[in-house]
């Protein structure tokens, strides 16, 4: 087994009486790409800035290859941070920008650290912009620079706060597929802390997603898009129908719940193995692309109505309504029956796009 | 109706600058008038001014006006850099505490504070001169330096100095190669007003001043009980186009020294 | 711990300030009650004559003059200073940059200079007099110097750019879309001025009106070489009690009494501003 570089062992954290974070605990491998997502307000910057020293933790311990760094200043800690808004020095051109951090250390020599600045200018793709000033740069331009300067110092982690948060949606995907690549040229390991789940699905290695200072769930973008383990992980990553329904036959892999007029049989949470009671309601999550909508009647299949058909660019989202609740299906090519508002339809899915979770935590969420 | 209160506004605004502006030009004008009486015009001259220059209590005391502005400018720099960059650390109760510290001097009336000055120097035996001078010029500079520079400050994007110290700066270097840089522009403005303000102030250095260390304005304000003479004019003038060289400068100095946000 | 080590920076600042402003201060409260003999040196013995003058009718009078020189150079500065702000915060950027410039400029033009040129001014020699005489409209000088008004003039125009700047201030930080609804809704622009406007630049007058009646307590050149000493102000009297008169326990008592005023008109804007440490005066 791999030694992981980086355990955050039990970690707590308070603002005065707020507790930000909750005995956090999980480990980061060499050379991985991982994600901290979570809403806005979940902890996740103030977890980040505990790994890089601009927070002190309250009880917990945070081990760098082996070794406690909890009680280290930033500046004695291998660990740097890209900031949101870039934190470029104002009046220091881009050279010097960059060539801070081994001058501040004295690490390199002038002529080394010449040739160290246009390395990392290079990987990126920066070159011939040493004399710029900062304010001289576009958003993408200072992002890159920024990233170069953390990079120089060549941090065991590179911690990279909402890095894109301040760009816009075009300059975002592209900036979101150059680091992915720039991490997989260099090999660092990359901490990255974002609310928007489809960048973290698309670059990482791992994702931790954080609600209300405590860790919901661990694992691959795979993982946890198709096997969210609880409530909050369900709704918040995925566009999902969620809503409770009433279980008639509980089985350890699947259970049978009752859904309108049929019976249909659903893969349990791994979290909810065995959990359920033999009779008694959970929560049912679909995924709304993978659910299927034709005229006729088929196997685990359910009947409903159809309320309204939106076009939007390439998706066909319909809503249905079965029974007392109303389902949203999307379709990305052309619909199999051509049904019209007010049809009766039936709605079916891919097995993998359902799941069965326990009901806990259902009443809190007031839906 | 709109256009008419512009014209209005205009109208007010261009009379009250005349009026702002009349005692002044005023001062200028009358102290290139040969006669030594404002009372009439009898041609242009500039006897006022040689007879300025030698004058030698004037000298002596326009020295003593300068080493004292330049000490003040520099110590109120340095302390007042230093309260506004330390209050930034210091628990939320201990800033409060130097927030209402750096006002303290500003309100209470400049009479009572000299006053009290010149008692306390008094009982320690301190020399009146120099030293006292300089001492109680800075209780008026240092809170506008303070003031001043924490208002830079607070621009400074936190993240910044936060990037620092990831970088591997030590907090001191992180001073000297971040913040102090950056708050320069403010600290020379703030400098400069603390030596146009010690330059200027009568008051205080009335109690202040020693037997062979009066202050220009302490000198000025005795020669001008005696009534108008031409010679004040031209005395007046003079560190009038002074002032204005020093904020000329200082302009041209900031102006180079801004950075775009 | 940390937060002890923190602390401890802020100790040069704290002796700084308490040997420069807090000691002295004390000095005085101790000085207030102790007597003097005839050569004025200072005998150390409690006494609560200097309290017992201070209140005397003959000296009450001067408080009564410094109050009421401080308050009616608060209240023109404010009448004259208001317009001006409230006009330059309207001004296209290039014209309010030069009006905000020239309003700043006397902050760095010596005030013994614009005293001076006052004197110049009002003189029974004096410019307005030469004018007037030359256009015969008066055939000898009126006499302007040497009065309360003289004084009062002379304040009120030293002290103005405080009370503009203040003003300006929350005249520029006003909403204007505040305005734009009142006149939407039918409120005329005078009852708009009265009623949003005045009310909402509240904290910039107060706090304009503190800038200047504290200093206008105690501007006693401006008073002695306007207001020739006809009429006796606090600034004067404690001057010539701690200099020429050599009665140091009675001008501390008066000092005292002169930083009662000003803590006085302080604790109103408190109230008025809600600014507990008094550092939105000074930005």
């Amino acid at each position: 087994m791999r030694q992981p570089l980086l355990s955050l062992i039990n970690l707590n954290k308070y603002y005065g009486d707020v507790h930000v974070l909750k005995d956090v605990s999980f480990t980061i491998d060499e050379g991985e790409f991982l994600t901290l997502l979570g809403p806005s307000g979940c902890g996740k910057t103030t977890l980040l800035r505990c790994i890089a020293g601009l927070e002190r933790i309250q009880s917990g311990d945070i081990l760098l290859s082996g070794t406690s760094i909890k009680d280290l200043a930033p500046n004695k800690r291998n660990v740097n941070t890209v900031f949101q808004n870039y934190a470029l020095f104002p009046h220091f051109n881009v050279y010097d920008n960059i060539a801070y951090g081994p001058r501040m250390t004295k690490s390199l020599n002038e002529s080394q650290l010449k040739t160290r600045v246009s390395e990392v200018l290079e990987l990126v793709q920066m070159s011939g912009y040493e004399q710029r000033m900062p304010h001289q740069l576009s958003g993408g331009q200072r992002q890159r620079i920024a990233i170069a300067r953390a990079l120089i110092n060549e941090p065991s982690i590179l911690l990279l706060d909402e890095p894109l948060g301040a760009l816009d949606l075009k300059l975002r995907k592209h900036m979101q597929t150059e680091l992915a690549h720039l991490q997989r040229k260099t090999g660092t390991t990359f901490v990255y802390v974002t609310h928007d789940q489809e960048e973290a699905l698309n670059m990482s290695d791992r994702i931790v997603v954080i609600d209300q200072g405590e860790v919901q769930q661990l694992g691959s973008p795979r993982e946890i898009y198709n096997n969210p383990k609880n409530l909050f992980v369900t709704s918040f990553i995925g566009d999902r129908n969620i809503f409770p329904v009433e279980v008639v036959e509980p089985g350890e892999e699947c259970s049978k719940v009752k859904l309108g007029e049929s019976v249909v049989a659903v893969r349990n949470s791994s979290s909810a193995k065995n959990a359920f009671p033999a009779e008694g309601s959970a929560i049912l999550a679909i995924l709304m692309d993978k659910m299927r909508i034709s005229c006729d009647e088929t196997e685990n299949a359910v009947k409903g109505r159809a309320l309204s058909i939106h076009y939007a660019g390439s998706q066909i989202r319909i809503e249905v309504q079965v029974e007392d609740r109303v389902l949203t299906v999307v379709e990305y090519q052309k619909i199999d029956c051509d049904c019209q508002v007010g049809d009766t339809v039936y709605i079916s899915w891919e097995e993998s796009g359902a799941i069965l979770l326990p009901k806990d935590g259902w009443e809190e969420r007031g839906v | 109706m709109k256009e008419k209160t512009n014209r209005l506004g205009t109208f007010y605004l261009s009379l009250f600058f005349v009026i702002l502006y009349l005692p002044v030009l005023s001062v200028i004008l009358y102290s290139f008038n040969a006669s030594s009486s404002t009372a009439q015009w009898t041609g242009w001259t500039l006897d006022w001014y040689r007879q300025l220059f030698s004058d030698r209590v004037i000298a002596q005391s326009f020295r003593v006006s300068i080493v004292v502005a330049v000490l003040t400018s520099l110590l109120s720099a340095v302390l007042g850099t230093f309260t506004a960059v330390v209050s930034q650390w210091v628990t939320a109760r201990m800033k409060t505490a130097i927030q209402g510290m750096m006002i303290l001097p500003l309100i209470v009336p400049e009479v009572a504070l000299g006053v009290s000055l010149l008692f306390f120097f008094n009982a320690l035996g301190l020399p009146f001169g120099t030293l006292t001078l300089v001492l109680s010029h800075s209780l008026f500079c240092v809170p506008y330096v303070y003031i001043m520079v924490r208002l830079r400050l607070q621009e400074i994007d936190k993240s910044i100095i936060e990037s620092a110290l990831d970088l591997g700066a030590s907090t001191l270097q992180m001073v000297r190669t971040i913040i102090l840089p950056l708050v320069a522009p403010s600290i020379l403005t703030a400098a400069l007003l603390c030596l146009a303000m010690s330059l200027d102030d009568v008051i205080i250095s009335t109690y202040m001043s020693g037997p062979r260390s009066t202050t220009l304005p302490v000198h000025i304000f005795s020669m001008m009980r005696v009534g108008v003479t031409p010679k004040v004019n031209a005395l007046c003038t003079l560190i009038l186009m002074g002032t204005f060289f020093i904020i000329g400068l200082s302009q041209l100095v900031t102006k180079n020294r801004r950075f775009a946000k | 711990m940390r937060t002890l080590k923190r602390n401890l920076l802020a100790v040069p600042i704290l002796v700084w300030i308490g040997l420069l402003v807090g000691v002295p201060m004390i000095f005085v409260v101790v000085l207030s009650f102790l007597s003097r003999d005839n050569l004025g040196n200072i005998i150390y013995q409690f006494t609560l004559d200097n309290y017992r003058r201070v209140v005397d009718p003959i000296y009450l009078r001067v408080f009564w003059n410094s109050l009421l020189l401080a308050l009616l150079t608060a209240l023109i500065t404010l009448v004259v200073g208001y317009p001006v702000a409230y006009i330059t915060a309207n001004l296209s950027p290039t014209r309010r940059a030069l009006s905000l410039g020239l309003i700043m400029l006397p902050f760095w033009i010596s005030s013994l200079l614009r005293t001076y040129g006052w004197m110049i001014l009002l003189g029974n020699a004096g410019l307005i007099n030469n004018v007037l005489m030359a256009l015969k409209l008066i055939d000898k000088p009126l006499p302007m110097m040497y009065k309360f008004g003289t004084s009062l003039v002379g304040t009120a125009y030293m002290l103005m750019p405080f009370m503009i700047v203040a003003v300006f201030n929350s005249v520029d930080k006003l909403d204007r879309s505040l305005l734009e609804a009142s006149y939407d809704l039918g409120a005329s622009r005078w009852k708009t001025f009265f009623q949003i406007t005045i009310p909402l630049t509240l904290p910039g007058i107060a706090g304009g009106f503190t800038l200047v009646f504290i200093p206008a307590l105690g501007l006693y050149f401006v008073s002695d070489l306007l207001g020739g000493g006809n009429t006796v102000f606090l600034g004067n009297l404690i001057h010539t009690m701690a200099t020429r008169g050599r009665n140091r326990p009675l001008a501390a008592a008066f000092s005292l009494g002169m930083i009662a005023l000003a803590l006085l008109v302080l604790s109103l804007y408190w109230k008025v501003s809600k600014d507990k440490t008094g550092e939105g005066l000074f930005q």
